[in-house]
């Protein structure tokens, strides 16, 4: 029989620290697929997993039962993911350059189809992308992809960032428009 | 014809916002905004790379790898299946547990090994190759010990800002300092064997100016914290945590990048 999360927790309490083993490995996944998601880095996706599950121990005395397991620790996944964003923004000394100006025409591609006009397509979209992602802010990064990405709700990213739901929406919609604006060259009007 | 703003379009892809039929017959009839639309719908469809898969042993490797440092929580596991209480109480208990957790973490890994020698600058950092159970122990002790630092900048840079507090907020400075004097004294107490001065006498004076506002009269008013303040000199004590901060998120990030995926 396979022990729900609140059992173990309990147990991990009571000093059963390889109860802890059972819910690092049920969990462990799907925080590396969201740590994955913020940060786009295996080794970053990895360094925030572990760091989380190590916070997760300290703290699990303050778990409060009454709550999800999983959405708990998918928060404090969320928090070490910002960190490392932060550390990462902050590590950077020489600013990310402005590799791509806005105003670039980019290249004018009439269709969508195969061959090499597609895979140079492909190229300048995920460069544009990435450059997009990278002038985000940490807040602003980490609400998109919860938004976008994860299908969180505009109250759960708030509750996540502990901000306002107002300003968790307005993160949104600025990441929305910096993607938007790195990209735009790129589209064929219709 | 007003046109609908982008953060109504934005809200619109995302499926939220109010007034949904508004917006629908707005796009049924205007041109203009159905193209900027098409434009959010485009640039959003782009997506990032997929999570690369884990294969099945994933969850008992990471286990592995974090677990060495982990000290049990004190307590009869054997008790466990039969004591269940909705939720924990809020008593100090919890607290002190972790601040035991954390001083046998602490203990372990500053006794085993250079680890204080690392959190150091230290020119050869690189080369400096422990073995895998040390380096997620030396993660440990940093992430506790920055996390105290992070907590302590909080508590001064409030102090320091506290010519304007309301009674509620002393108050809540009071409860803050309380709940880290336990925590700080055996960081202290853990660092006082290693021979770093730096950190040593800033959690010294820490724990000063820790006690004197845990220990301050009910009705501690904005004039006594400006006298700690200007008394305990709190001014360079946040100078000397944020520098010590930038130095274990340093050490963090040493050791984070020695360490080899898993
Ligand atoms: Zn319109």
């Amino acid at each position: 029989m396979t022990k729900d999360d609140h059992s173990l927790v309990r147990q991990v309490l009571a000093g059963d620290k390889d109860a802890y083993g059972v819910l690092v490995s049920r969990h462990g996944e799907t925080m590396f697929r969201v740590a994955f998601r913020i940060t786009e880095s295996e080794p970053d996706a990895e360094e925030v997993v572990q760091e989380t599950f190590l916070r997760a121990y300290r703290s699990l005395p303050a778990f409060d039962a009454r709550s999800d397991f999983r959405t708990w620790i998918y928060r404090i996944a969320v928090n070490c993911a910002l960190q490392l964003l932060n550390r990462r923004k902050a590590e950077a000394a020489v600013p990310i350059a402005e590799e791509y100006d806005e105003e670039r025409p980019g290249l004018q591609l009439v269709h969508r189809g195969a061959g090499p006009d597609r895979l140079l397509l492909d190229k300048e979209i995920e460069h544009r992308r990435h450059a997009a992602m990278e002038k985000m802010t940490s807040d602003e990064r980490l609400a998109f992809v919860l938004r976008h990405i994860e299908g969180r709700s505009t109250d759960e990213i708030a509750a996540a960032l502990d901000i306002t739901p107002n300003n968790a929406k307005q993160a949104v919609f600025r990441a929305v428009q910096k993607m938007r604006r790195s990209l735009a060259p790129l589209w064929v009007k219709s | 014809m007003k046109h609908l703003t982008d953060e109504q379009l934005i809200e619109h892809y995302f499926g939220e916002g109010a007034n949904r039929v508004m917006v629908e017959t707005h796009l049924r009839i205007c041109s203009r905004c159905e193209q900027v639309l098409e434009d959010i719908t485009s640039a959003l469809e782009v997506r990032g790379p997929e999570p690369p898969a884990r294969d099945a042993q994933y969850g008992d490797r990471l286990w592995q790898s974090i677990q060495a440092p982990l000290t049990p929580y004190p307590g009869d596991p054997r008790r466990a299946r039969f004591s269940w209480r909705i939720s924990w109480p809020r008593t100090p208990w919890p607290s002190l547990v972790l601040a035991g957790a954390c001083l046998l973490a602490l203990a372990a890994a500053f006794f085993s090994g250079s680890l204080w020698e690392r959190l150091r600058p230290h020119p050869n950092q690189a080369a400096n190759s422990a073995q895998a159970p040390a380096q997620v122990k030396e993660r440990v002790v940093l992430v506790i010990l920055g996390d105290h630092l992070d907590r302590s900048e909080r508590l001064l840079v409030q102090l320091n800002h506290a010519g304007a507090a309301t009674p509620q907020s002393v108050d809540a400075l009071r409860a803050e300092a309380r709940q880290m004097l336990p925590d700080n004294r055996l960081y202290r107490q853990a660092i006082s064997a290693q021979s770093d001065p730096t950190m040593t006498a800033a959690l010294d004076h820490l724990e000063r100016v820790l006690l004197e506002v845990a220990n301050a009269p009910d009705q501690l008013d904005p004039d006594d914290i400006a006298r700690i303040e200007h008394e305990m000199n709190t001014d360079s004590l946040l100078f000397q945590i944020r520098v010590l901060r930038a130095r274990t998120t340093q050490a963090q990030t040493a050791s984070a990048s020695r360490k080899g995926s898993i």
